[in-house]
């Protein structure tokens, strides 16, 4: 809107000259009446970069891994990283500011926890909880699809982010008195307080974490996985009776209503079922 | 008069058209590659940084085809942003007016702020983040491991 209003400003400006000598002023002014006003326009709104979320993302992680230790297990995270990978390549975002990046968690509970930017949690009772490669690859999928959707970002409180644009929105670069970066950290620290709480207490909104099911059979399908790999581990979770127990079923909207919203997202065609089984056969080789 | 209005007219077309270099865009990703042909897991041609112009030769699907350095090759169009103007001035001053993502960069939410977040939480495991973080499954092993499990390539 600004750019249109100012390009023919920019134009008016260049056209009304008539000595030649004024004309390339013109056009500097010109120009920077451009830059400034789009300045303006960023302060005023805009929303978290993706550097910003890779930074969030960053501290997420770090406070995840307060509760949870990381799991070392060089196969396994080569393993579930190139799982992960693959997906990622499949998504609508490929590319993150830091990347996509996976790690297990050493613990029972059964979870997955996707950091904004794209760091991604997998507990190993999560990894015992799936049975082959494919339902593996469903819930990386989900937690791929929270990423994309910046679900996390979204539970970060409107005014928290008001105010930070408005510290943020004075400064012409990333220079910070002390006051401002006082300030400014205690809203970061908000801000992952907002995205920790809802990752491993709240949860996200049920239409999030439905849209996140929809996505990562998108996902699935495009990169070869069985297309109901993730209802299959639903409703195994539903038939031993763990759909109401802690961990992801607790910070989750029930298993049934999941699995009644993913019906109709699956495609009709299953893939191959010897592929399945040679994946299936990696997945314990995987040391799951 | 009208001379001078010619005149003017046939010099603001010049100015332009030395204004206008070639199109480029920008990378807005920490890293990425590009690649040389237009998928993900083509041979790298050269690695590329957050901030830099890439010029544009050709647009392919969800690809740009460009130049870089020496290197010709294709990057992702999520790994960048089309900068708006990539202009020079007649004296070979350079503009560039780009999206708010790179417009943006280093403001906010920065490593100096994550530097104070730190401090005030050494309890806090960075590395563990930073050693997740620098874990890559090469390309080598990626393009083995989907056709290993009959997947299909991205």
């Amino acid at each position: 809107m600004i750019r249109k209003t100012l390009v023919p400003a920019v134009l008016l400006l260049l056209l009304t000259s008539s000595a030649p000598a004024g004309l390339l002023d013109n056009i500097q002014k010109g120009f920077d009446m451009l830059s400034t006003s789009s300045d303006a326009t960023q302060k005023a709104a805009r929303s978290i970069t993706d550097e910003e979320e890779y930074f969030l993302g960053r501290a997420v992680a770090a406070r995840i891994l307060e509760t949870y230790p990381l799991l070392k297990d060089p196969k396994l995270t080569e393993y579930v990283n190139s799982i992960g990978a693959l997906l990622a390549l499949h998504s609508e975002k490929p590319y993150t500011y830091g990347g996509y990046h996976f790690a297990v968690l050493d613990t029972d509970e059964m979870n997955a926890f996707a950091c904004p930017g794209g760091t991604i949690f997998i507990t190993q009772g999560m990894l015992k909880a799936v049975t082959n490669e494919d339902e593996l690859a469903a819930v990386l999928a989900h937690e791929i699809a929270h990423v994309n959707h910046r679900d996390g970002i979204a539970s970060i409180k409107k005014s928290r982010w008001t105010e930070a644009v408005t510290i943020i929105g004075s400064r012409a670069a990333q220079n910070y008195g002390p006051q401002e970066l006082s300030h400014l950290t205690g809203i970061f620290e908000g801000s992952i307080d907002d995205i920790v709480k809802t990752l491993v207490v709240k949860g996200y909104g049920k239409s999030m974490e439905y849209g996140a099911d929809k996505t990562a059979v998108a996902y699935l399908v495009s990169a070869g996985y069985e297309p109901g790999a993730l209802k299959d581990f639903l409703d195994r979770m539903v038939t031993r009776g763990t759909a109401s127990e802690g961990g992801i079923l607790k910070t989750h909207p029930g298993t049934t209503d999941r699995i009644d919203n993913l019906r109709a997202e699956i495609p009709k065609e299953t893939v191959n079922p010897s592929l399945v089984s040679k994946r299936t056969n990696r997945f314990t080789a995987a040391g799951n | 008069m009208n001379r001078n209005r010619l005149m003017s007219a046939s010099l603001l077309l010049l100015a332009m058209s030395a204004m206008v270099s070639a199109e480029t865009v920008t990378v807005i990703t920490r890293e990425n590659t590009v690649r040389e042909v237009c998928r993900f897991l083509a041979p790298a041609k050269a690695k590329v940084q957050f901030g830099d112009q890439l010029e544009v030769t050709a647009k392919e699907g969800d690809w740009f085809r460009v130049n870089f350095r020496n290197a010709k090759g294709c990057i992702h169009k999520n790994a960048v942003r089309e900068t708006t103007a990539a202009l020079t001035d007649v004296s070979g001053k350079g503009y560039s007016t780009t999206s708010d993502e790179v417009a943006l960069a280093g403001k906010g939410f920065n490593p100096e702020v994550e530097k104070s977040y730190r401090a005030k939480h050494p309890e806090l495991d960075y590395h563990a983040v930073e050693s997740i973080e620098a874990y890559q499954v090469s390309d080598e092993s990626l393009k083995a491991f989907i056709t290993a499990g009959g997947l299909n390539q991205p």
